[in-house]
């Protein structure tokens, strides 16, 4: 299977900050990914260097075999709704339908024309009038109108109530169905994405913590519970995500490929979040600890 | 992509177009009757004698009937203001208002590379800048045509005939002010691709395009040419003025022209008493002519006087036929000037996130 997306060593640094570090990624084509950490991990960045509105400063990056924004053809091939979905708020709803008509060969009218209307959006408003949800579905219609290969979708709900929040998704996955369309879309927040997403990519602290297909994840993660024991003595091929020890008992999140054969442990699946959020607290803990910590863990 | 700049010129061109037609119904409804009194004032073959004040009456007439004295600096100035207006107003937020609203990630993932996107943007905003610009420059020139014909014939004297170096003259007459409107264009695209904000990069824009507008006809017009030198006889026209000093029976004086006999419309840079090789000469009256000084002030007796010890005047200017030279050099200047700028913003652009 060919990748939509492929990452190797890409890395982009800002003045002195890294945004992005030895990102090195394959997202296959065809899925669903989600794009989920916390806010300031190099989400956006990740998302602008495949939609080609930055170039990195380190490594390289392809998007369905291309480098980005190579050419008008290349960047035919590649939708991208950015952060906070701008539009132009002095042009119309129609003004909108007209430049993507304009700028884009592949345009699709029919397909621009039937969403507006079943959005029930009026072409003659003006979009800085649209509200938040109706601006971020006039965004999504540009970009899939153009008929794109790859969708990029920038926290495309992050400002939406939870009503706008479901609507747009699901606009957005029968689009997925009717169209042979990869999806690579960002959130800070799991929930967004658990329902969507066939593939996932945890970004913390500018690098990437762990990506895969989502059953893949689910599979591979356990939660353990049972009597108190040293975390080293646990039997190769099991990477601990997290621990948490009492006097008397040990919960741990583990990784591993294989299954869990020890009757000690009472093994749990682990939901999506609290797979994410299991890297999240992991990745604090990357930082030095203090000796207060180290006095608690000894 | 040409289609999609012109949409979002639209209202900056209405407004433009609404004041050009302001504009020509204004002269329109002026003009005729201006060429009338030019047709009436005998002009038109006069005899050399009787041309410079022939040429004084007409201008004088025009001073004092209608709107004419009204209708001439305004439009001097709306044709002088018009290149940073749509500097300040097209040319300022052409990429600030994208890069501040975020819209450029909008116009960037469309089907048309970033180059071309600015390409476009930049010809069409440049040329509808300059095209307005020139409008508004060859109206007037169609309008003013009969008092710039009767300074030429040597009406003076007048706010009306300026010459045709006059900083504000040289500035909205010929192909300069095309030069303008392209440069205060640029250099405001430029300053929204560097500032990223509408209001400063407005700011920003006003304050170089300005500077460099005082700067020109100061410092940098005079020289583009070197400029001529002779001198000349001290005549009725001669400004002379006289100054006493703290010795009793010591005058200093000045010599100044501000025309040139036999050279209608040059551009006098600088003038003062000198000898009859160019030299500047003290200028303290010699004592011969101190009894003509003190008897009867800076009088044609003094004068005479003045010449006859060999004094004349020196003269540095530029002739009038250096008017399309300059006129070409400087708007020249301001293409290339704005061809930079605008390759600068390609270069800033490709970098930009």
């Amino acid at each position: 299977m060919n990748a939509a997306i492929q990452a190797s060593g890409l890395g982009k640094q800002y003045r002195r900050a890294w945004a992005l570090r030895d990102c090195t990624l394959a997202i296959p084509e065809g899925q669903v990914a989600g794009l989920v950490g916390p806010n300031g991990a190099g989400k956006t960045t990740l998302l602008r260097l495949a939609a080609g509105m930055l170039t990195p400063t380190r490594g390289t990056i392809t998007v369905l075999g291309q480098r980005p924004a190579a050419g008008p053809a290349q960047l035919a091939r590649v939708g991208f709704v950015a952060q906070d979905t701008p539009v132009y708020s002095r042009m119309t709803v129609a003004d909108h339908l007209r430049l993507g008509a304009w700028l884009n060969p592949g345009w699709d009218d029919h397909l621009a024309r039937q969403r507006i209307s079943q959005l029930a959006l009026n072409p003659k408003q003006r979009a800085g009038s649209l509200s938040g949800g109706q601006r971020a579905q006039l965004a999504l219609t540009l970009a899939l109108a153009k008929r794109p290969g790859l969708l990029i979708l920038d926290e495309p709900v992050a400002s939406l109530d939870p009503l706008a929040r479901r609507e747009f998704l699901q606009g957005l996955m029968e689009a997925v169905a009717g169209q042979r369309l990869s999806v690579l879309l960002s959130s800070h927040l799991v929930a967004d994405l658990e329902r969507v997403c066939d593939y996932l990519i945890v970004l913390i602290a500018s690098r990437v913590r762990v990506a895969g297909e989502v059953s893949d994840l689910l599979a591979s993660h356990h939660r353990l519970s049972g009597p108190r024991r040293d975390p080293g003595t646990l039997p190769a091929g099991q990477e601990i995500i997290t621990e948490r020890h009492t006097d008397k008992q040990s919960n741990l999140l583990v990784r591993t490929d294989g299954p869990v054969l020890d009757p000690a442990w009472a093994v749990k699946p682990v939901s999506l979040e609290d797979l994410v959020l299991a890297y999240m607290s992991r990745a604090g803990n990357d930082r030095p600890a203090s000796p207060q910590q180290l006095k608690a863990v000894s | 992509m040409i289609r999609l700049s012109m949409l979002q010129l639209r209202v900056q061109a209405i407004t433009a177009a609404v004041a050009l037609i302001a504009f020509a119904v204004l002269l329109a409804a002026t003009g005729p009757h201006l060429a009338s009194l030019y047709a009436a004032s005998g002009l038109r073959g006069c005899q050399p004698a009787s041309c410079g004040q022939r040429a004084n009456i007409f201008l004088q007439q025009v001073d004092s009937t209608g709107p004419y004295a009204a209708v001439y600096p305004l439009s001097i100035i709306l044709i002088a203001l018009t290149p940073a207006v749509t500097g300040l107003f097209w040319g300022a937020p052409l990429l600030a208002r994208e890069l501040e609203t975020g819209t450029f990630a909008l116009a960037w993932s469309q089907s048309v590379t970033r180059a071309r996107w600015l390409a476009v943007k930049l010809t069409v905003g440049g040329l509808a800048a300059m095209a307005v610009t020139g409008a508004l420059s060859l109206l007037f020139a169609w309008w003013a045509a009969p008092l710039g014909r009767a300074a030429g014939l040597g009406g003076s004297g007048n706010s009306l005939a300026m010459n045709q170096f006059n900083p504000l003259a040289f500035a909205t007459h010929g192909i300069t002010p095309l030069g303008y409107a392209a440069f205060a264009f640029t250099l405001g695209v430029t300053a929204g691709a560097l500032i990223r904000r509408t209001v400063p990069a407005m700011a920003v824009t006003l304050a170089i395009f300005a500077a460099l507008q005082i700067a020109m006809p100061l410092w940098i017009r005079p020289n583009l040419f070197p400029a001529s030198h002779t001198t000349v006889a001290i005549t009725s026209d001669t400004t002379l003025n006289l100054f006493t000093t703290d010795s009793p029976h010591t005058f200093t004086f000045t010599l100044a022209t501000d025309g040139l006999a036999g050279q209608p419309g040059a551009w006098i840079r600088s003038s003062g008493a000198a000898d009859a090789a160019g030299h500047p000469v003290s200028t303290v009256v010699p004592s011969a002519c101190s009894p003509a000084a003190s008897s009867s002030g800076p009088g044609p007796a003094l004068a005479n006087c003045l010449t006859s010890r060999g004094i004349r005047i020196a003269v540095t200017y530029q002739p009038a036929s250096r008017y399309w030279p300059l006129q070409w050099t400087e708007t020249g200047i301001y293409l290339v000037l704005s061809l930079a700028l605008a390759g600068y913003c390609f270069r800033r652009l490709s970098r930009l996130s």
